[in-house]
Parts: structure tokens; C-alpha cells; sequence
């Protein structure tokens, strides 16, 4: 069995590395040893933030809904448990698309959540 | 419907001023109706990584109220860089010095720490006396 030699794999591992470690700052980009950990860090930060898009996404709707809502008198929760309580599915993301691209069916959907409330009424 | 989300894109959103009378405001309570304009947050297309507030005026910072013990028991505190240097002022004697200073303060801790919380920051107006030299924005009152 002949010597194998490691030269030539170790040329291509090195050339994929920085080929996807393109772009990023310094000797992340250019050393084979600090793009390998820039890399896994990447890798790691991906998947946390797909799954941390999530939450934030949510957060944002409620965010904005609670803006609408504060607008005509009411509160989030006030009006989500308005909507639970009429059988209403809209989902998050679709009131809050709503708040802003068509008023005129968020105000009506606001009188109707407010007929089947069983929240308290606005403190203030 | 559009499948995403809606972004609003900077200087898409035209800002609206609003003015508001400090006189017998408690400053906390003020200070948080104050920053949530600021940020946008009273608006259904807010935006996190835009400025999408409006200008808020105040006027009669003079006229703030602090609750309890406070004016006495409140101190704003500086260190000077001397040996020694760590000065101290209660909030009674700054918002006779300096009323608009307390305000500002308030509303700056209530805002996002960083470049845009300060861009933020800059659309608040706070005078201590009755006037303010923006009648040509048009100004209305803050709900």
C-alpha cells in the first residue's frame, strides 16, 4: 500500500472553509483555524435565531395590535379575549396586517370584540 | 394580504408634532406617554429598527410633580473625575435650576439605549416656561 500524503486534502479542506467563510471581518475570512470556529459560531447563532425569529415576530404584532387597539379606546387584552370569546380566528400576524393596511375592518372588528369582552373596562 | 410582514421604510412615515402641558403632571407618568410616542409606539406600523416617532413638545417643565418624599429624597448624582468629586443635588432644587433637564432625563431612561434611542431623543422639545418656538409645526395635543 502506497504512502498517502495528507497535502492535497488538507489544500481542499482549507479552500471550502474559506469559501464559505467569505465576507466576514478580519482573519475570519483568510485563516483557515479562526474561519472554522467563526463558522460553528455561525452555525449556532442560525439555528437559536430561527427559532428565536418566532418569538420576536409575535412580539412585534402584539406590539403593533396593542397600538391599533390603544387608538380606539381599547387594550390588547381586552380585545384578544373580545375575539376569543366570538370564535374570531384571526391569528396575530393577519390583525396586525390588517391595523394597517384596512382601518375600516379593524374598527369593526374592535366593536365586535367588544361586545363579547368579559375584560374589565379601560382603567384610564 | 401581503404574505410578510410589513417594514416601514425610514422617512416613509411623515412625523406629526405634539404638544403637551407639564403643569401638574406627575413625572413618571408623563415621561412614559411621552416616550411611547417618541419610539412610534402608538402607531400600527411600528417599525423596531426605524424612527418612526413623532415630535413631542413640552411645555411648563417647570410645573413637573414629584410625588412622596422625592423632591427631598431624589438625588441626580455626578462624579467629576477629582479624588473626592461625587456630587450630589436633589431633585427639589433641579427642578428649580433646571426643569427641562429633569424631564429629558426621564423620558432618555424610557428610550432604547443606543444610536436610534438617541435619534429618538432629539425629537423631544422641552421648555420650562409656557412658550415654545415651534407654533409652525402645528402642534396638537397629546391624547
Amino acid at each position: 500500500m502506497p504512502r498517502a500524503r495528507k497535502g492535497a486534502a488538507r489544500n481542499k479542506a482549507r479552500r471550502r472553509i474559506l469559501r464559505s467563510a467569505r465576507g466576514y471581518w478580519g482573519t475570519k475570512s483568510r485563516h483557515k483555524q479562526q474561519a472554522k470556529v467563526a463558522l460553528t459560531r455561525a452555525g449556532q447563532f442560525a439555528y437559536r435565531d430561527r427559532r428565536a425569529r418566532r418569538r420576536e415576530f409575535r412580539r412585534l404584532w402584539i406590539t403593533r395590535i396593542t397600538a391599533a387597539c390603544r387608538m380606539r379606546g381599547t387594550r390588547y387584552s381586552r380585545f384578544i379575549n373580545g375575539l376569543q370569546n366570538s370564535g374570531i380566528a384571526l391569528n396575530r400576524k393577519m390583525l396586525s396586517e390588517l391595523a394597517i393596511e384596512d382601518p375600516k375592518s379593524f374598527d369593526r372588528l374592535v366593536e365586535m370584540a367588544e361586545e363579547k369582552t368579559t375584560a374589565q373596562a379601560f382603567a384610564r | 394580504m401581503p404574505r410578510q410582514t410589513t417594514f416601514a421604510k425610514p422617512g416613509e412615515i411623515a412625523p406629526s408634532w405634539h404638544l403637551v402641558d407639564a403643569d401638574g403632571q406627575v413625572l413618571g407618568r408623563l415621561a412614559t406617554r411621552i416616550a411611547v410616542v417618541l419610539m412610534g409606539k402608538h402607531r400600527p406600523e411600528y417599525t423596531p429598527h426605524v424612527d418612526c416617532g413623532d415630535f413631542v413638545i413640552v411645555t411648563n417643565a417647570k410645573g413637573i410633580v414629584l410625588t412622596g418624599r422625592k423632591s427631598e429624597q431624589k438625588h441626580r448624582t455626578h462624579y467629576t473625575g477629582y479624588p473626592g468629586g461625587l456630587r450630589s443635588e436633589s431633585y427639589g432644587s433641579l427642578i428649580e435650576r433646571q426643569p427641562e433637564r429633569v424631564i429629558t432625563d426621564a423620558v432618555r431612561r424610557m428610550l432604547p439605549k443606543n444610536r436610534l434611542g438617541r435619534q429618538m431623543l432629539s425629537k423631544l422639545k422641552v421648555y420650562s416656561g409656557n412658550d415654545h418656538p415651534h407654533h409652525a409645526q402645528q402642534p396638537t395635543p397629546l391624547s
